[in-house]
C-alpha cells in the first residue's frame, strides 16, 4: 500500500521547513512515541527522555536540511539523533537510575500492567517488571543499547547495527554479553527475595 | 557446533537473517545434544518472556503533551522571526530598487532636457574654429559653471554633422567614433590644429571631441549653450 503523497514523512518535513506548523506537528506525533520509549528504556528517566525527545525535534526543526533522504528514512534519522543524545546523557550521568517518578497526572513511574489480576498478583508482577527494568538499566551502555534495540525495540540485527553504527558481528557480540549479564542479574534479583523470605 | 558458538549465535538462530540454513541446523542439533546449552536457552527464553512484559508495560509510553506544546511554541517563534527578517530584507531591496528607478528616470529627464536645449539653438556657435578664434561669450564659461561639473563625459549623441574634422581625418574614419565632452583651456585647441586667439587662450571652454577606436581625437565641436 502506498502512503498518500501529502502524508509522506519527507513531504511533511519539506512543508515544515517552509513554516507549516501542522506538518511539523504531524511529523512529531508520528515519531515521538518511538523516540521517547527508546530514550526512556535507555536512560530509565522520564525527565531525561522528555528532554532528549524535545532536543531531537528541535534539531529537526532548526536543521531540516541535515536529513538526507538517500541515507534512510526520517524515522532512522531521528533514531540516530536520539541515540547520540542518549549516549551523551549516559556519559554525563553514567549511573543514574530513576527510583520513583511521577507522571504529569501525579501517578507512578508510568509502568502500567493492563490485566485483571488480583492486587497481590498485580503487585508481584509490577515488582518483577521493575526488577527487569532496573536490570536492563544496570547493563553497560553498549550492551544495554544492543538489548534495547534487539529485544525491546525488536529490531533486526541489520537495523540495530545500522542504528549503532557498527558491524552486525559487533551487535551480535554485544547482545550475547548483554544477555549473559542480564540473565545473571535477573537470577540474582530472583534469589534476593527468596533468601530474604528464607531468613524470615 | 561448540557451546561458545551456540551461546554467540545459536540463541537467535531462527531470527538472525545473516545465518545460513546449515548454521541454523547445527544450532538445532547442538541444543538436542547439549543439556547445558538447552538449559541456557530455556533460561533465556524465560528472561525474554519477562522482557516482553517490560515491553508491554511501556508500549503505551509517549512524550508528555508539554513537549509538543513547547516545540510548537518554538516553531512559531522561529518561523515568525524568519518571516519578519525576510520582510525587512524584501522592504530594503524594494526601497533600493525604487531609489535606482527614481535616479534613472531623473537622469533620463535631465538628458532629454539637455538634448532639447541643444536642438533649440541649432545655428549658434556651430563652428568651433570661428568660436575658438573669436572667444564668444558661450566659450567664456568659468570652470565651475560647466554642465554637470564633470571633466569628461561620454555622450550617446550620434549627430556627427556639427563636428569639424581634424586635419588628416577622413569622414569614413569616424564611423565607430565616440563623442566625449571635455573641459579644456582654449589654447589646447591649438594642439588639435585649430586657430586660437592669444587674448582668450587662457579661457576654459567645454568641447565635444570625436574620439576614434585608437583613442585619438578625430573631430571637435563646441556645444551650444542652453
Amino acid at each position: 500500500m502506498r502512503i498518500a503523497e501529502p502524508e509522506r514523512d519527507d513531504v511533511l518535513l519539506r512543508q515544515a521547513a517552509r513554516g507549516d506548523e501542522e506538518a511539523f506537528t504531524l511529523l512529531y506525533r508520528r515519531h515521538q512515541a518511538a523516540m521517547y520509549r527508546f530514550a526512556l528504556r535507555m536512560t530509565g528517566n522520564n525527565w531525561a527522555a522528555e528532554e532528549i525527545v524535545q532536543d531531537v525535534f528541535m534539531t529537526l526543526m532548526r536543521q531540516p536540511k541535515k536529513y538526507d533522504a538517500s541515507r534512510g528514512t526520517i524515522g532512522a534519522f531521528l533514531y540516530g539523533i536520539t541515540r547520540n543524545r542518549v549516549m551523551k546523557h549516559l556519559e554525563r550521568l553514567p549511573r543514574e537510575v530513576a527510583l520513583e517518578e511521577k507522571n504529569e497526572d501525579g501517578t507512578g513511574s508510568g509502568i502500567v500492567l493492563q490485566d485483571n489480576a488480583t492486587p497481590a498478583t498485580w503487585a508481584e508482577k509490577r515488582e518483577r517488571v521493575e526488577q527487569i527494568r532496573a536490570a536492563v538499566l544496570e547493563l553497560p551502555a553498549e550492551f544495554r543499547e544492543a538489548v534495547v534495540l534487539c529485544e525491546l525495540e525488536e529490531m533486526s540485527y541489520e537495523e540495530a547495527a545500522a542504528m549503532a553504527g557498527c558491524p552486525i558481528g559487533t551487535i551480535r557480540s554485544r547482545l550475547h554479553r548483554g544477555r549473559a549479564l542480564l540473565l545473571a542479574k535477573l537470577e540474582m534479583l530472583r534469589d534476593v527475595p527468596r533468601r530474604a523470605s528464607a531468613v524470615r | 557446533m561448540k557451546c561458545e558458538e551456540f551461546e554467540a549465535i545459536g540463541l537467535d538462530a531462527e531470527r538472525d537473517a545473516s545465518l545460513s540454513e546449515a548454521e541454523r541446523a547445527a544450532a538445532r542439533a547442538h541444543i538436542n545434544s547439549c543439556s547445558r546449552c538447552a538449559a541456557f536457552q530455556d533460561s533465556w527464553l524465560a528472561a525474554r518472556t519477562e522482557l516482553r512484559s517490560l515491553v508491554e508495560a511501556t508500549s503505551e509510553h509517549q512524550a508528555p503533551a508539554r513537549v509538543e506544546m513547547r516545540l510548537r511554541q518554538e516553531f512559531r517563534t522561529q518561523h515568525h522571526t524568519v518571516k519578519a527578517r525576510r520582510a525587512v530584507v524584501i522592504a530594503g531591496w524594494a526601497l533600493a530598487a525604487a531609489a535606482i528607478l527614481v535616479g534613472a528616470v531623473s537622469w533620463i529627464n535631465w538628458r532629454a532636457s539637455q538634448h532639447q536645449g541643444v536642438t533649440s539653438h541649432p545655428g549658434a556657435q556651430s563652428n568651433p574654429a570661428n568660436l575658438a578664434a573669436s572667444g564668444g561669450s558661450g566659450a567664456k564659461q568659468a570652470p565651475d559653471q560647466n554642465l554637470g561639473a564633470n571633466p569628461e563625459t561620454l555622450l550617446a549623441d550620434n549627430e556627427l554633422g556639427d563636428f569639424t574634422l581634424l586635419p588628416g581625418v577622413l569622414p569614413s574614419d569616424t564611423d565607430d567614433a565616440a563623442i566625449m565632452r571635455v573641459r579644456m583651456q582654449r589654447s589646447a585647441l591649438g594642439a588639435l590644429g585649430l586657430p586660437v586667439s592669444e587674448e582668450n587662450a587662457g579661457d576654459w571652454i567645454q568641447v565635444d571631441l570625436l574620439v576614434g577606436n585608437d583613442g585619438l581625437p578625430q573631430g571637435v565641436r563646441l556645444p551650444q549653450e542652453n
